[in-house]
């Protein structure tokens, strides 16, 4: 509708909102829970859920990544507005970037946020490996000695 | 004016009917926050009710100051002896048991009025809001599974959701399920002594359904009113608590068919009201910005588009070739021709005049 | 764990603590800074060999403001949610879980973090025991 924008989005937004998180602490940063936020900033340029286009990618279930993007012009159709697609944890990490960034930046969707869909990307796929057991811990002193 | 967007409205299973209704001339109000902040401020006061401490609370002792030239504050002091209170400091609010610091009375300012035409004004621009999806997110609502903003759900199906789980089963149908589940899990202890004073949990809203008097009857509301955080509401007494709870725009609202159809006749009948206007009718600003009526009166950029590059490694023409190029273009022809190892043809010059050199030295 | 984005040194410019005037001679007034107003007061008219009172010129630079020695700063979570928010800063952040989370979430928090490779600065809190 004409009477509401992005832009107003935003602004009436920006100061709080239900993804924002802050904090008072450690330089007081700002954080959003939004699923299409790809770097977790609360800003303008990563605000999925105000702008028209928008990416987030988020692990996929059964390992590798899902890439949600908004369709234009059904902004006010939450149940049909997102397209998913779903890159699995069978495909290399190679291919699996390079169709991430066509599909964000090639089609002239949302070219600013290849970088940032690509490092997401990436995140998730390096979190889901199996986690290194920590070296044995070397005890010194009197702990050494009891040993 | 160009064609009015319409809504498509909803069946019981959750399907689009087929059948769509006009978008009210509501929707599009413009969406003033700080109008229904500063509404909602006062509107949210004008439930409250007075209260205040004893009007005689740590006044109850006949104490009288000693004066000076007894080595003690001049506060006034209980009289008497026998006890330990003879003495000690009263009425005071720094003394225990003294009255508070200025004492809360029941004439209080409580209640604010709130003028009709502003009261309207937050009503619509909050209606307004409650069709924006990203509104209805930002302030916290599950609408991830809802097929459409403003829900509108035919008017049939609400006469069977006389039953409590009839009606719980309507909304799951709709895709506000999520929402009222949301709902009824926020129930939470409330911190401090508000649990005492009857207001003991705290919990979020869930979606509100706006249905008609009229049309519907009222017996809507009942399957309704047991559902935690659901609240219903008839078209023609909206009220802006519930609309913006807290002052934040987007509540999510399930509109009946028939109400919807109703609410541009409610607006009418308003009398002295209009609709408020948008200023500025486009609120899109990069489409303002880029439409050919600005572009076209647009002068053309001055200068040169230029990017300053910071933090550039500084090149030596000495050694890059290129670097060189851009900065003497007859490089090449120079390197090319192999001037700059030539050696002068025609052997040494003529030796210069010794008048010359005696004049260089000279001074 | 992932250590830190390189950093310009972290310089404090002032490593000891402000003490109130006369802190050391009551025990009834705390070292807490306050200022001090008193129209002859000698700290507040800096005279040599009084207390140094704070002043805008011992901030820390911009850059290193709010770091811990590590580089990182310090982002307090609760829940696995809110560790998952650092999943794109693990270089700049670290996770500091809040004291009021019991030690069976702690293992859950501290798990998470360590898939997302995200420092975290109390690991051992409520989770360890003494040998």
């Amino acid at each position: 509708m004409s009477n509401i924008s992005a832009d107003l989005i935003w602004e009436i937004t920006r100061k709080q909102n239900a993804f924002l998180v802050k904090r008072t602490y450690g330089g007081a940063a700002q954080f959003s829970r939004d699923p299409l936020n790809l770097t977790n900033i609360h800003s303008r340029t990563h605000a999925g859920f105000v702008n028209d286009k928008a990416v987030g990618i988020v692990p996929n279930e059964k390992g590798g990544v899902q890439v949600i993007s908004k369709k234009p012009g059904s902004a006010n159709k939450p149940a049909t507005g997102l397209y998913k697609v779903t890159y699995g944890k069978n495909k290399s990490s190679r291919k699996t970037y390079k169709s991430i960034a066509s599909q964000v930046a090639k089609s002239g969707y949302r070219g600013d946020l290849r970088q940032a869909a690509v490092a997401r990307a990436s995140a998730i796929r390096r979190s889901q490996r199996p986690v290194k057991e920590d070296p044995p811990k070397k005890t010194r002193g009197k702990h050494a000695a009891a040993n | 004016m160009a064609s009015r967007p319409t809504v498509t409205i909803i069946g019981a299973d959750g399907k689009a009917t087929g059948a769509t209704e006009v978008l009210p001339k509501v929707f599009s109000a413009p969406i003033r926050e700080d109008i229904v902040k500063q509404v909602h401020t006062g509107m949210a006061k004008n439930k409250r009710q007075p209260y205040s401490v004893s009007e005689k609370a740590g006044h109850q002792t006949s104490a009288e100051s000693w004066g000076t030239g007894r080595a003690v504050a001049r506060i006034p002091r209980v009289s008497g002896g026998g006890t330990h209170r003879a003495g000690q400091a009263a009425f005071g609010n720094m003394c225990r048991s003294g009255r508070m610091f200025a004492p809360t009375k029941i004439w209080r300012k409580w209640h604010v009025k709130v003028n009709q035409g502003q009261k309207r004004y937050a009503t619509a621009s909050a209606l307004a809001a409650s069709a924006s999806a990203p509104l209805l997110m930002a302030r916290g609502h599950q609408v991830y599974t809802v097929p459409e903003v403003p829900l509108v759900v035919d008017s049939a199906a609400f006469t069977a959701a006389e039953k409590t789980a009839a009606a719980l089963g309507l909304l799951k149908a709709v895709g506000a399920g999520p929402d009222v589940e949301k709902a009824k899990k926020s129930k939470k202890l409330r911190a401090g002594k508000g649990k005492l004073r009857g207001r003991r949990h705290r919990q979020r809203r869930g979606p509100l359904v706006v249905y008609s008097a009229q049309a519907d009857g009222t017996e809507v509301a009942k399957g309704f009113r047991n559902i935690p955080g659901v609240e219903t509401s008839p078209v023609d007494a909206l009220n802006l608590l519930q609309l913006a709870p807290g002052g934040h725009l987007g509540r999510f609202i399930v509109w009946t068919s028939a109400a919807i159809k109703e609410l541009d006749a409610i607006y009418e009948s308003k009398s002295g009201f209009n609709l408020p206007a948008n200023v500025v009718s486009q609120a899109d600003l990069t489409r303002l910005i880029n439409s050919s009526e600005i572009q076209s009166v647009l002068n053309a950029p001055k200068g040169v588009a230029r990017t300053k590059r910071s933090q550039v490694q500084k090149k030596n023409p000495l050694r890059n070739k290129q670097i060189l190029a851009r900065q003497n273009p007859y490089a090449a022809a120079f390197a090319k021709q192999g001037l700059g190892s030539q050696k002068s043809t025609e052997g040494k010059g003529k030796p210069l005049p010794e008048a010359f050199k005696t004049q260089l030295t000279e001074a | 764990m992932v250590s830190a984005k390189k950093h310009v040194p972290i310089v404090k410019k002032r490593t000891k603590v402000f003490m109130r005037h006369q802190s050391d001679r009551f025990k009834c007034l705390d070292s807490k800074w306050r200022k001090p107003k008193g129209i002859d007061n000698r700290v507040r008219r800096r005279f040599r060999g009084t207390l140094a009172m704070p002043s805008i010129g011992y901030g820390s630079n911009k850059k290193t403001k709010h770091m811990m020695p590590s580089g990182h700063k310090a982002f307090l979570v609760s829940n696995v949610k809110d560790v998952e928010l650092l999943l794109m800063h693990n270089k700049t952040y670290a996770a500091e879980i809040a004291h009021n989370v019991s030690s069976r979430k702690r293992v859950e928090i501290i798990a998470r973090a360590k898939q997302l490779s995200v420092k975290v600065t109390n690991p051992k809190a409520k989770v360890t025991t003494e040998v």
